[in-house]
């Protein structure tokens, strides 16, 4: 196939600032981070030459349990918190795009998630989850008795999940302003429509509204796998990775090695790994889930 | 290629770096709350007594120290002398960033140095003097002597009469059982696998004979998962098996706030906090004999460095002689709440010196301090350490797996750096 360039020199001229930057940002660091990879980089400097040691990043990083261990936190945590998100995000913009009262006011207050940095929401988080007296443990003694209480971030089994709990809760509201934005985009007459064949509430999302934010879907599913892959600020603050490496994901491991033990090298190769396994993943959704339209 | 790493940074750093210049010393320094006062005062007081000599003294406060010092290493931007933390000292040194310090100061300093200040500031086989800190930290027991007398436990005052092991579970046992104790010991879980569980946790592997590597040979294996230091661990899980110990997740102040904990295992820096929380009821308690080597504490903390890059010797000698000199670590330390590094210091300092509430600090500084690996592993090695504590105190982990691993990490990474030469050679 040949690429048609003729007469679209404007338009490759406009393309040159974002291509820089793609270039300098991106593109050359991923491919500083392959070289690393296969050599004993350190973070900070030292007397004796770095060195290019072939495979040895790899072979390592794949026998280290803590790897395993963090891959599969991290999958688990994506599996768990993308659908939940989702819904979260969905039935919140069908709600605030019914006509309940106080509808502008309730959007306002349904962003404001959005509006803190996550270091903060962590820490007031924190305090939710304390025990024996936290908010989080005085529901809970209200049901089990007083003097009990859930070490919420203290127990693995479940550490994950109430990190689960505060990642869809912070970040959903971004996912909900979209599905906002799709809801408002399916036009009103095909609800009236079924409205007057008889359809009942589950019927008309089923058939309509679903449908109607496929591409919403579609986009919303990547970029929030995307960015669960990515955990870090949450689990940093509040577990560190613990207990027992419950909570460690692949960039807290990533970070430990590259950063608290200084090895470069070896955490470039986590690095090389995490990114062809969430583009492998990425496109993979795109090769299943298919626009609108496509073929 | 670290260049490409730091070059942003570097960038910006090049901007503050001062060139050296006869008669003119600028010091960066750490941007601390509790350190500007002193910081304020030692630059007014150098320059009023040198200044007619034609020296002068730029005190430069740092934010980000350490991003800061790494990007100017690299950009050729250090000033005549900077600050460090003493347990990144010996990586420092290792990379020919800073230079030998020995010749600079005055022989009576030298000799005056508490023990342990003198240990973290000394690197390599050749033992050759890079860094000194005007003060000392140190960790202790800190009691509520109400619920402690209550309980009736006895409450020891000084080095000589420290709790052994078992009297300290006894004592542990005794507290958990009074109604308004939840958890009877706060040993800061709350501060996470950080370097606390290396300053915190060593000294009771260290009172029991084990250490976190050999500081001869410079290897893991045999010292960090040694039979002592398992047992050490071991019983410290059992404590918290037992619901001795204050969980992570019940935050900071359960000791001085709540005070639902009788005990506190931490250092000189929460003193305010607990002074305020428990008024009179708060008592010193000298760190527990886990073992035949008795009471360890913890020591070390930031101090002066001269860069290689450094070639204004005359006057950093000067710099350094009045920096070290006993009435200006006295003031440091009097400002800012920490040991002085000096013994002829401690009798200048109120609170430090003979009848001063801090006068068992002084003395476990004195006596019992152990300077952390002054290796450029050392990154490596309170990682690897600090994980297998966490774990350890997160669960029914197995001790010895935990500390083998950190073993093998440890070796791993000194190996994967030739032995750290000329250390291993």
């Amino acid at each position: 196939m040949r690429i048609r360039t003729k007469g679209q020199g404007q338009e490759l001229a406009m393309l040159l600032p974002a291509l820089f930057f793609i270039i300098a940002l991106i593109v050359t660091p991923f491919l500083l981070s392959v070289w690393f990879s296969f050599t004993d980089q350190r973070l900070v400097p030292r007397p004796i030459p770095t060195k290019f040691i072939g495979t040895t990043n790899y072979e390592r990083m794949f026998v280290d349990p803590l790897f395993w261990q963090a891959i599969w936190n991290t999958v688990v945590f994506a599996l768990i918190v993308t659908p939940v998100q989702l819904a979260m995000s969905l039935g919140a913009a069908m709600v605030l795009n019914s006509a309940i009262p106080f509808r502008g006011f309730f959007r306002s207050i349904a962003i404001l998630p959005l509006l803190l940095p996550m270091t903060v929401i962590v820490s007031i988080w924190a305090v939710l989850f304390r025990i024996p007296a936290g908010p989080f443990n005085a529901v809970y003694q209200w049901f089990a008795g007083q003097g009990n209480y859930v070490d919420f971030l203290g127990n693995p089994s479940t550490a994950m999940l109430s990190v689960v709990a505060l990642s869809a809760w912070a970040t959903f509201p971004y996912q909900m302003l979209i599905y906002l934005a799709g809801l408002q985009d399916i036009p009103q007459d095909l609800y009236e429509a079924a409205k007057l064949d008889g359809a009942k509430p589950w019927q008309r999302f089923r058939y309509i509204t679903w449908p109607g934010l496929r591409n919403v879907n579609i986009f919303l599913l990547i970029i929030t796998t995307v960015g669960a892959l990515k955990l870090f600020t949450q689990v940093d603050i509040l577990t560190k990775g613990g207990p027992n490496g419950a909570t460690t994901t692949i960039i807290h491991y990533l970070f430990k090695q590259g950063y608290a033990t200084q090895k470069v090298g070896y955490a470039s190769a986590v690095a090389v790994f995490f990114f062809l396994a969430v583009t492998a993943i990425a496109l993979l959704q795109r090769r299943f889930l298919k626009n609108e339209g496509e073929a | 290629m670290n260049r490409i790493l730091y070059s942003g940074v570097a960038l910006a750093t090049c901007m503050m770096s001062s060139h050296a210049l006869a008669g003119q010393l600028t010091a960066w320094v750490i941007d601390g709350d509790s350190e500007k006062p002193y910081f304020t005062q030692l630059q007014e007081t150098f320059n009023a007594k040198y200044g007619a000599e034609g020296i002068t003294l730029n005190v430069v406060p740092i934010p980000s120290y350490n991003e800061a010092i790494q990007a100017a290493t690299l950009s050729g931007g250090l000033p005549d002398v900077i600050m460090l933390d003493g347990p990144n000292m010996a990586s420092v040194a290792w990379a020919g960033t800073i230079q030998p310090i020995g010749d600079l100061l005055d022989p009576a300093i030298l000799e005056d140095l508490l023990p342990a200040i003198k240990a973290q500031g000394t690197y390599g086989p050749q033992e050759e003097f890079y860094f000194v800190s005007p003060y000392d930290s140190g960790t202790i027991l800190w009691g509520n002597k109400a619920m402690l007398e209550k309980a009736g436990v006895r409450i020891p005052t000084s080095v000589d009469d420290a709790w052994t092991r078992a009297e300290m579970g006894e004592a542990l046992a005794k507290l958990a059982a009074l109604p308004e104790v939840e958890w009877p010991l706060d040993v800061k879980m709350n501060y996470g696998a950080g370097e606390w569980m290396t300053y915190g946790f060593s000294p009771f592997a260290q009172s029991n004979g084990g250490d976190i590597i050999d500081r001869q040979t410079w290897t893991a294996e045999g010292t960090i998962n040694s039979d002592a230091n398992v047992d050490t661990l071991t019983t410290l899980q059992d404590w918290n098996k037992a619901g001795y110990i204050v969980p992570a997740s019940a935050g900071d102040n359960k000791f001085y706030g709540e005070k639902t904990a009788a005990l506190s295992w931490v250092g000189n820096w929460m003193w305010p906090a607990h002074r305020e929380g428990l008024g009179d009821d708060l008592v010193l308690i000298p760190p527990p004999a886990f073992g035949e080597a008795g009471p360890i504490s913890a020591n070390g903390g930031w101090g002066w460095a001269v860069p290689s890059s450094s070639s204004n010797l005359a006057d950093v000698k000067v710099f350094l002689n009045y920096a070290m000199s006993s009435e200006q670590v006295a003031a440091y330390a009097d400002t800012t709440g920490y040991v002085p590094s000096r013994a002829s210091a401690i009798p200048l300092s109120k609170t430090y010196g003979e009848g001063g509430a801090g006068e068992l600090f002084a003395k476990l500084a004195a006596c019992c301090a152990v300077v952390r690996p002054v290796h450029p592993a050392y990154p490596v090695i309170t990682n690897a350490w600090a994980t297998a504590v966490v774990n350890v105190l997160s669960g029914d982990v197995d001790v010895k797996s935990e500390l083998d691993r950190a073993a093998k990490t440890i070796d791993q990474d000194i190996a994967d750096n030739d032995g750290y030469p000329p250390f291993g050679q």
